[in-house]
């Protein structure tokens, strides 16, 4: 009985309306820049009057320039001669219990004066701290002068202990924020108004080897390695800043792989690092290995077929989006950064855009977004206009193609299948071929093979053509991930094209535009600038002179809009040091 | 209360200028040509004037009652029985509106593509792109509009730009068409073709308020306006207004012609991409605001379990008319000429009583806007 | 299982589904593509159809097969095969109803998606093609961009010579022939659209090329021992040019239509006028005698230097219309060696030039207008803009009023570049000396 009534209730359930619970999606709140800055401005000026704190980090542009207000605290200005402060200070700057990249090492020097040396985890030679810094400090009781009054034991150190080659003193809280960013170890007495930084830069740069996939020709030639630190070092090898923080989470219940997650405070919107945290520390999984498989963790539409997280294996690449207000996302044992979030048109851009200058970044870019149309619709509309658009072709072609077609037994449809099924086939091979060969088996394969089936009179010759230009298109679209996209799709077109011409073809970009319209990346709608329609982006398909854009990137909502003065070439502003008055006969 | 997602001016200008658009590629430049000959193109310049005044005359409706829509609006001023049938009766059309904009498209696409299909199978292609937007919301539809904007205007553009060989600009004259009484009159009664503006006034919510309300609905029928107004010009210098009120589609027949030279000629077939997103783009708004407008009247939060059932309705409008000929005489003349009497006429019934009756909206809509 | 059986059962509805959809889906090679379509008067049956469509045989794939055609036997001959085409004829009541008689032939579906011209002949051209040409207008797979010729003789013997002699390519070569008119000037391009347009429009009617198969039995070929005089006029018809050699098929002077009968014709050198009036006219070779070395000749290259400026007044209710030329005109050769570029002279030539095409444009017209009773011209467009409304303007029937129009003409005329010599020397011992 009782499977019976389960029954009926599960037809009941086919024909009655249940009310879903509504889902709710995360997105990126506004933060009003203008607000902001008049609080700012306003509580610059209270502040003097009711010497008011201001609680938010300057955000990184500003930092360098104004950054008179910040370093209005105590130990802004100076250092301080109490270790504690100094600790707490240094910590505070880096964020630290967050952020562990900061390693603080307390010690005794000479068993009486109280010492710490600070550096970022990583980006040091261990061997020389332990053996020139540490060991020189903590061995060498005697050399230390009993009867120095001095409260300030640093110079003497500095003069008779450190076996460093580098070492000097730093006396300027700026200048020593620099110094540990550098890789380099600082040297802390109590009682003492300066540091000591010691040169021990020692990143690890074994294992960075040129990009595989992203590969450029101006431009740096580093790639991601499988090693998180080195990873995370090379990024902050880029961008040297103190607000920019890096935090660890585990992910996987049994694996516990380690994820570091990094953005600049003050500059990223706060609301996209929580979140991606929260999906991180989310995932219920007993393994997650590589960013691969978290990609698919943690993306907004797990139905989609475009990608809508960013992966690259280019530190550059990683860190500018960094500095648009993205995240990095990076995965122990992963040559990747996955960004969040994305657009399509970012997507489409590749680093070499910026390197270059921008009448040849954007005749590129539109190479680039045409061959991206080519991998995408080409066969479909070579289907669809021989099959049902033949008015298209001119005359002279068209008699051409069907007097080549003339020996050839299948109809349109079936050769443009049987030749992408091959030149697929190639490229799968080809990835499995082992070493050098690979390659050019892969070339001479495409061209054997794409010979031999038009002399076997299995396909027309202009199809080959078109699978051929098809291939090249796709291997320009700078995105691995977007490529397969395209080749996922071209099959659909080819499809509805056989089947409605284009007809079938228009319903399919509709279709398509639709579904990409409507996915997000993190809060991000996935068509950004375009639909929904933003801000103006000045990088967009035509690229804007790099001193042009002014603005980070709008769908980020960052904390700084601005990325730039508005004259960001200050020096045309002003006359050359070394100048002289141009006459009108001067040529 | 269904919700409906928020957009942006200008994707809700892209949204509503594209659906009032999409006629050039339609039956009307022929209607327009062959009532007033040589004066459609400032005769549709008359229906714009027309549709702008009883818009801003719909704009005090929407004014007195701040953050309402028009459903709402119906059920404050008649009462809440009368006010649903109302409603209904714009539901109605609306389905009546996206059945006969698709048998319209069917009609053509077989004419110049397709002969042979099974209009079914072309119905149903097209039905499922429909649910889908309607599915995912109004939302998706702007976004789709504010994608293919550009497009398909820089289409329009480029099939009359390259079709310039064949234009004599002698022959706008004699200049009065048949005569300025015809084309007054066909201009007011053709105001019905900008009508599409009302759906505004049914998703002012998703919109900033009254102010964006004006502002898209204004720029949105003058965009409009614009592209009938050369579309018909060209028309009718490639074509005279003789051969122009011949054709079916007067558009699609200029992308017929154009021949540059033995390889730039037949381009046609790029025109389709165009013409059928921009009729998905107005088959699936109006069908979306037919469930949408339903949806308000009844207080219903969720409109997804109704798409297929309008689905259904709009299939069954569809298959309504015998031909060609009898789609072109009641549907399309209903659509275009009449439909502002209902579209036009009830809101400012509606005004009229409010204002007679003194009902407007207080402090509360004002408050729920926020 | 159950979703195996669920994918199956979803695939075999989609199948079902999708068979429907390629019903108009036809492959490249499953047609054949008329590239020439002539209609003549039929013996039996309304009309006689003839439609040429280019064979698939040769080319193909690179090296496997030579060159195709390769002499054309008798039996080629029979079955129309003439320089990769074939020509096939058919009697029949409609076009399409000949075209769909000729499936039952032909191994292929014609198409005319590719229809590159539409011939009428003479004969069938008095009688009036409108009935056949709505039938083109109507149907989706003609292209109105198609040219529409009328023949002189059958379209059957017409399109038999359709072949091509310097390259090997059919239809690029109709195109490129087609595209002649501007080089020559001696007829006009009127494609379906155009032609159609006129044969309904209030505003003007319709032309034509104007074309023919020439025998080449007008080149004399016995020289009768005295010096011919000089012709500066051409006054062709098709099939009249005295030549030898090359393609038979001529294009040259316009049909003339009113309505849509055909109603006369123009020679080469009026059409030549005419399109210079139409501003179809872009270049031409112009020889004119001259006047103070009578026998001699001087060419000029013609190209109009404004758009003709043409405007339609009103006296009462006859119509007075204006017609402005503007021409520019190149020296290409002074046989007198005469020092015609100096500054005076050169006026003088202007003159000579100016009466010459002033008086040719005026017999044109009034040849047009006074014989033929129909307005080619499209002056009707310059008369509606004195007509407020549509009604009017019909009302007063501008075609009958057209024949009592009163034409004046005035040319400009402007010999600017003298070519690559700036002055000329005369030939110096002409005349015998030696004894």
């Amino acid at each position: 009985m009782s499977k019976k009534k389960g029954f009926i209730k599960t037809l009941f359930s086919y024909i009655t309306y249940k009310e879903k619970k509504p889902v709710k999606q995360f997105y990126i709140p506004e933060t009003d820049n203008e607000d902001t800055k008049t609080e700012q401005e306003k509580n610059n000026t209270v502040k003097s009057q009711k010497n008011r704190r201001i609680k938010r980090p300057v955000p990184v542009s500003e930092s360098s320039k104004e950054n008179k207000p910040e370093y209005e605290k105590a130990d802004d200005e100076k250092i301080s001669i109490s270790i504690e402060e100094n600790i707490k200070y240094i910590k505070h700057k880096f964020n630290s219990p967050a952020n562990k990249d900061i390693v603080i090492r307390e010690l005794t020097v000479a068993k009486k004066y109280k010492a710490f040396i600070a550096y970022i985890d990583g980006m040091v030679d261990r061997i020389t701290i332990n053996n020139f810094i540490l060991r020189a400090l903590m061995v060498n009781d005697v050399k230390i002068d009993e009867d120095s009054d001095d409260k300030c034991m640093l110079d003497f150190i500095l003069s008779n202990i450190l076996q460093t080659n580098q070492a000097k003193k730093v006396d300027n809280p700026d200048e020593f924020m620099y110094e540990i960013l550098s890789g380099n170890t600082l040297l802390y007495v109590d009682g003492c108004d300066f540091y000591i930084s010691n040169e021990t830069k020692g990143f690890d740069k074994r294992g960075v080897e040129k990009p595989l996939i992203e590969g450029v020709v101006l431009g740096s030639q580093e790639a991601f390695n499988e090693n998180l630190r080195t990873n995370v070092t090379l990024i902050r090898k880029l961008i040297k800043n103190n607000n920019l923080t890096t935090e660890f989470i585990k992910v996987g219940n049994v694996n516990k792989q380690l994820c570091a997650v990094m953005s600049i405070k003050g500059l990223t919107n706060p609301a996209i690092v929580e979140e991606v945290k929260r999906r991180l520390k989310n995932i219920k999984s007993d393994m997650v290995l590589g960013d691969g498989i978290l990609e698919q963790f943690i993306e907004d539409n797990p139905y989609s077929i475009v990608p809508t997280i960013l992966s690259t294996e280019r530190p550059d690449r990683a860190a500018s989006h960094i500095l648009e207000g993205k995240v990095a996302i990076l995965v122990e044992g992963a040559p990747f950064a996955k960004i969040v979030p994305v657009t399509l048109p970012a997507l489409m851009h590749s680093p070499e855009d910026s390197y270059m200058r921008w009448p040849y970044g954007t005749l590129i870019r539109i190479i680039r977004f045409i061959a991206a149309f080519i991998a995408t619709l080409l066969p479909g509309l070579y289907v669809a206009i021989t099959n049902f658009h033949q008015e298209m072709i001119p005359t002279e072609l068209l008699i051409a193609i069907a007097k080549a077609k003339e020996n050839v037994p299948f109809p349109t449809i079936v050769e443009v299948v049987l030749m992408e099924l091959s030149f697929e086939l190639i490229r799968e091979a080809g990835i499995r071929i082992p070493g050098i060969i690979g390659n050019t088996l892969g070339i001479i394969g495409a061209l054997i093979l794409g010979q031999a089936a038009v002399q076997a009179n299995i396909v027309s010759p202009v199809l080959i053509i078109v699978v051929s230009v098809t291939g090249l298109g796709n291997f320009a679209i700078p995105n691995y991930s977007l490529a397969l996209a395209a080749r996922v799709s071209r099959f659909c077109f080819i499809i509805l094209g056989a089947l409605l011409g284009f007809y079938g073809i228009s319903i399919g970009i509709a279709l398509f535009a639709i579904l990409i319209t409507n996915i997000k990346s993190f809060g991000v709608p996935f068509f950004a600038p375009i639909a929904p329609k933003t801000k103006e982006s000045s990088d967009l398909f035509f690229k804007k002179p790099t001193w042009q854009q002014m603005y980070r990137p709008d769908y980020v909502n960052a904390l700084k809009q601005k990325r730039q003065a508005k004259i960001s070439r200050q020096w045309t502003e002003e006359e050359p040091k070394y100048s002289y008055e141009r006459d009108e006969e001067d040529d | 209360m269904i919700k409906e997602g928020k957009f942006g001016t200008a994707e809700a200008t892209y949204l509503i200028t594209l659906v009032i658009a999409s006629k050039t590629f339609y039956t009307s430049i022929r209607v327009m040509i062959k009532n007033t000959g040589t004066a459609a193109w400032y005769m549709t310049l008359v229906s714009c004037l027309v549709s702008i005044i009883f818009f801003l005359l719909i704009s005090l409706v929407m004014k007195r009652f701040p953050g309402k829509n028009l459903v709402d609006i119906f059920q404050l001023v008649t009462g809440r029985f009368f006010g649903k049938i109302l409603t209904l009766v714009f539901s109605a059309y609306y389905v009546y509106y996206a059945g006969s904009s698709l048998r319209e498209f069917l009609e053509m696409i077989k004419a110049y593509n397709l002969p042979y299909t099974p209009p079914s199978l072309i119905i149903f292609a097209f039905m499922a792109v429909v649910i889908i937007l309607a599915y995912i919301g109004l939302e998706s539809i702007a976004r789709l509009a504010s994608v293919s904007f550009y497009p398909i205007f820089i289409g329009i553009a480029l099939i009359l730009f390259l079709a310039y060989p064949y234009y004599n600009v002698r022959a706008i004259f004699p200049i009065g068409g048949y005569g300025i009484e015809e084309t007054i009159k066909s201009g007011f009664f053709r105001s019905s073709a900008y009508d599409e503006v009302i759906i505004l006034a049914f998703i002012i919510n998703s919109i900033d308020g009254v102010k964006t309300f004006k502002k898209v609905g204004i720029y949105s029928i003058l965009i409009s306006g614009v592209a009938v107004v050369f579309t018909c010009l060209c028309n009718i210098m490639a074509f005279d207004y003789t051969m122009a009120s011949e054709n079916v589609s007067d558009l699609f027949q200029l992308a017929r012609v154009i021949y540059f030279s033995r390889f730039f000629q037949r381009i046609e077939s790029i025109f389709l991409f165009i013409w059928i997103i921009a009729s998905l783009i107005t088959v699936g708004l109006a069908f979306y605001i037919a469930i949408s407008i339903f949806c308000k009247a009844f207080k219903i939060s969720n409109h997804r379990p109704l798409i297929l059932q309008f689905a259904f309705l709009t299939f069954m409008v569809t298959l309504l008319p015998e031909g060609l000929i009898e789609l072109a005489k009641i549907n399309i003349v209903v659509m275009r000429e009449y439909s502002m009497i209902i579209i036009y006429g009830i809101p400012i019934l509606v005004l009229i009583i409010s204002v007679i009756f003194g009902k407007r909206g207080d402090r509360q809509c004002l408050k729920s806007v926020k | 299982m159950l979703k195996v059986s669920k994918i199956i059962v979803l695939l075999i509805t989609f199948v079902y589904i999708l068979t429907g959809c390629t019903t108009d889906s036809k492959n490249i090679d499953d047609q054949a593509y008329a590239i020439m379509v002539g209609i003549d008067k039929g013996v039996e049956n309304k009309i006689r159809l003839t439609v040429q469509f280019p064979t698939y045989k040769g080319g193909g794939n690179g090296s496997s097969s030579g060159a195709g055609g390769g002499g054309g036997g008798s039996e080629e001959k029979e079955s129309g095969q003439i320089g990769g085409t074939v020509v096939t004829s058919i009697e029949c009541s409609t076009v399409l109803e000949g075209i769909n008689l000729l499936s039952t032939s032909t191994t292929r579906h014609i198409s005319l998606f590719h229809c590159k011209a539409i011939i009428f002949s003479e004969q069938l051209a008095y009688e009036g093609i409108n009935f056949y040409l709505s039938d083109f207008a109507r149907f989706r797979e003609t292209r109105r961009i198609a040219t529409i010729g009328v023949c002189r003789g059958k379209a059957e013997d017409y399109i038999m010579e359709n072949k091509t002699l310097i390259g090997e390519n059919i239809s690029k070569s109709i195109e490129l022939s087609f595209a002649q008119s501007k080089n020559s000037g001696l007829f006009p391009l009127v494609g379906f659209t155009n032609f159609y347009k006129s044969t309904i429009s209030p505003y003007s009617q319709a032309y034509s090329v104007y074309m023919g198969i020439n025998n080449f039995k007008k080149l004399e070929n016995e020289n009768k021992g005295q010096n011919p005089p000089l012709k500066t006029d051409e006054q062709y018809y098709p099939g009249e040019v005295p030549k030898k050699g090359n393609k038979k098929q001529e294009m040259i002077g316009t049909a003339v239509f009113n309505g849509d009968k055909l109603t006369g014709t123009l020679n080469a050198d009026e059409t030549r006028y005419f399109l210079m009036i139409v501003n179809e006219f872009k270049h031409g070779i112009l020889t004119v005698e001259d006047k103070k070395h009578p026998g001699m000749a001087i060419p000029f290259d013609l190209r109009p230097g404004r758009k003709s400026d043409i405007k339609v007044r009103f006296d009462k209710s006859t119509p007075v219309i204006d017609i402005n030329l503007n021409i520019e005109a190149d020296i290409v050769g002074i046989q007198s060696g005469m020092h015609y570029e100096s500054l005076d002279k050169i006026k003088e030539l202007n003159g000579l030039l100016k009466g010459c095409i002033e008086d040719e444009v005026r017999k044109t017209v009034e040849k047009v207008q006074k014989q033929m009773g129909t307005d080619i011209f499209g002056f009707g467009y310059y008369a509606a803009s004195k007509f407020l409304t549509i009604d009017d303007f019909e009302k007063y029937n501008w075609v009958s009023h057209f024949i009592d129009a009163k034409i004046n003409v005035s040319v400009y005329t402007n010999v600017r570049r003298t070519g690559l010599m700036a002055e000329s020397m005369p030939v110096r011992y002409r005349t015998k000396t030696a004894k």
